[in-house]
């Protein structure tokens, strides 16, 4: 059979932001639905969000309930969500007590119940919550082909008269062998909600989808205000990002810096600031931004350890004035709520934003903090997140600059403690020297994959104003191992005469 | 707790004033009975007929404490309600047409509470369709 000949299967949009992407474009028309879980895993809000996507006066959503959460109660809370819209309630949203039929008759009285409103209604979409008492109550005294037969003949009838069907269920996993109402249906959606240590973190699995190929394993999701939002596993996987050979370099913000870095970094880079506690990787950041402001070039910056104001005045302390940038929508700071956050709506949240204000520059401030926000499940994987994340960015163009703390040793140059340097375009390292009975500090470009950088090793200082970037520091070697020693001894232990830095 | 607006209790009058109009014989007692036996169709499709029930016989106990001669009315197991006209009749009780309001004045005022101004006006425009109950009219009088 071509192409040309197959049936086309409508999808349905179901509402719920990145949900769309993991089912392979939305829910299949006239599909014979279950979404399973535990109590508490947003089974019902998920249907809700599908209703009032989808439901129209004209092909209205019946939702049915069947002894679970009281209908008054459901309105009560499914109201404070924002995709409730109760000017539809009673003319696209309907709902459908059938408790008492349940409670007093058989599964041939409640599908007759369930017929006799679907054919005066004649439906789009609808839900029967929770079904799994329906079937608890059939089971009692029911032989297992009766409920064959009945769920059989509810797919058949709901199909027939073209509705797409929900029906919402507290199940395990184990109960997926051999019940008649996993056979026959043509999606499975499961919600988990796992406890990781102390966190929280909310997944979805495709477990059944007939007719389109949707995206397979366990994707996070959130349920907020604004309902459930789904972030598919992929993401940050798929797309492309073509780097011009001649880009326009980015000021970092320090101008003896872009020296080093042959002009300034190359746009849509991911840059790495790379150094131990205090030697003001979060200033390079703030001034990377501020450089890119005073261009009016929208910047924002992912924050995990201290809040947008203190942010903001920290950077107020060197002179950049966020407030304002903030207030005009130049600059967005992002502080995501700490300890059970997913990778995934971390990408989300910078891509929106990005999205919203046009942003040139991101900082992400810092990778340590990132990971320590995270639900502990999630740091195990802390590396691919990275790869993803980094990788998602890059694609919209923007220019990255992250900073992550290494602990500083004394024997070896480290470059970040999660070996992810092949995710930076550019590696700006800042380390500990003693000199003299001083802790100085020194910066080198170690990595630029867009070409030619300065070798040099120079010091620097961080003043009220922000990096200020000296000289080349000749007359040691070892410098990079923290403990240098003068080429040429002179009594004090510094560098003798006739060391003169041949640049200078 | 359940407090009931003058708004509710004006959209209660009115409700009951509806159905006095169409059997005047009942008088406002009858027409209360019959408000409320309107207002259990669309809530025990959408809460049950026992949630209906519940709702029912809370809104009947709160109305007691305003108007003591309701205390011998009852709530039907179908969520009717049975003893009204013969509770109106004994001695003392009088003023028919405001127990009838506390009763149905209650019921809605629950309703406010679950699910907000919003859903009760719907489920009120569902059951009496001619009833002028509209959004201009409610934000004249303030929030339900």
């Amino acid at each position: 059979m071509s192409t040309d000949e197959r049936v086309t299967i409508r999808k349905l949009p179901t509402g719920v932001p990145g949900l769309d992407e993991i089912l392979g474009g939305g829910l299949p028309e006239y599909s014979f639905n279950i979404i399973a879980g535990a109590p508490g895993g947003g089974k019902t809000t998920l249907a809700h969000q599908v209703v009032f996507a989808n439901a129209t006066p004209a092909r209205p959503a019946l939702y049915f309930t069947v002894l679970g959460e009281p209908a008054i109660k459901m309105l009560r809370y499914q109201q404070q969500f924002e995709f409730f819209d109760p000017a539809k309630l009673n003319t696209a949203v309907r709902f459908i007590n059938l408790s008492q039929v349940v409670l007093e008759k058989d599964l041939n009285a409640v599908l007759e119940e369930i017929v006799k409103e679907v054919e005066a209604a004649s439906p789009g979409i609808v839900v029967v919550d929770s079904f799994r008492t329906v079937v608890r109550k059939a089971q009692a005294g029911t032989a297992e082909l009766d409920l064959q037969g009945f769920v059989q003949k509810l797919a058949l009838h709901l199909t027939s008269w073209e509705a797409t069907t929900f029906l919402i269920g507290e199940y395990t996993e184990g109960e997926i062998r051999d019940n008649p109402v996993f056979t026959v249906s043509d999606g499975l959606f499961w919600l988990y909600q796992q406890v990781e240590r102390n966190s929280i973190v909310r997944k979805l699995q495709v477990m059944k989808l007939r007719g389109q190929t949707s995206v397979p394993g366990l994707h996070t999701f959130r349920i907020t205000a604004a309902g459930v939002q789904a972030f598919p596993r992929t993401f940050g996987l798929t797309g492309r990002a073509e780097k011009a050979r001649d880009r326009r370099r980015l000021s970092s913000g320090v101008a003896d810096l872009d020296g080093m870095l042959g002009g300034g970094i190359p746009e849509g880079d991911s840059l790495l600031v790379a150094g131990p506690s205090g030697t003001g990787k979060s200033v390079l950041a703030t001034q990377f931004i501020a450089a890119g402001l005073r261009r009016g070039e929208p910047g924002i910056v992912a924050i995990f350890e201290e809040r947008p104001d203190e942010y903001a005045e920290r950077a107020a302390n060197l002179g950049m004035d966020f407030e304002t940038a903030r207030h005009d929508g130049q600059l967005s700071v992002i502080y995501l709520r700490p300890l059970d956050l997913s990778v995934d709506e971390t990408i989300r949240e910078i891509l929106d934003a990005v999205a919203r204000t046009g942003a040139k520059r991101v900082a992400i401030d810092s990778l340590a903090g990132f990971e320590m926000a995270l639900a502990p499940g999630f740091r195990a994987d802390f590396r691919e997140s990275l790869y993803r994340m980094i990788g998602a960015l890059t694609r919209t163009g923007v220019t990255i600059v992250s900073t992550v703390e290494v602990t500083e040793t004394f024997t070896e140059l480290a470059l970040s403690p999660y070996s992810i340097s092949f995710l930076s375009d550019d590696i700006i390292r800042l380390r500990y020297v003693e000199i003299g009975g001083q802790l100085r500090k020194v910066l080198m470009v170690v990595k630029m994959r867009a070409g030619d950088h300065s070798k040099d090793i120079r010091e620097y200082e961080i003043t009220a104003e922000g990096f200020r970037v000296g000289g080349r520091l000749t007359g040691y070697h070892g410098l990079i191992t923290g403990v240098p020693e003068p080429l040429h001894p002179g009594p004090g232990g510094e560098p003798g005469p006739g060391t003169p830095d041949p640049k200078e | 707790m359940n407090t009931v607006t003058p708004a509710i209790q004006n959209l209660a009058r009115r409700l009951i004033a509806l159905e006095a109009a169409r059997i005047p014989s009942d008088g406002l007692g009858g027409a209360a009975v019959r408000a409320c036996e309107k207002l259990r169709v669309p809530l025990a499709r959408l809460a049950g007929v026992a949630g209906f029930r519940s709702l029912l016989a809370r809104a009947v106990a709160l109305a007691t404490a305003e108007v003591p001669w309701l205390d011998s009315v009852q709530v039907r197991p179908d969520g009717a309600l049975e003893g009204f006209d013969a509770a109106g009749r004994q001695p003392g009780a009088v003023l028919g047409g405001e127990a009838g309001t506390a009763v149905v004045a209650h019921l809605l005022g629950l309703l406010v509470t679950f699910i907000g101004d919003p859903l009760t006006l719907a489920l009120v425009r569902d059951a009496w369709p001619d009833a002028p109950v509209d959004e201009t009219e409610r934000r004249a009088e303030g929030q339900l």
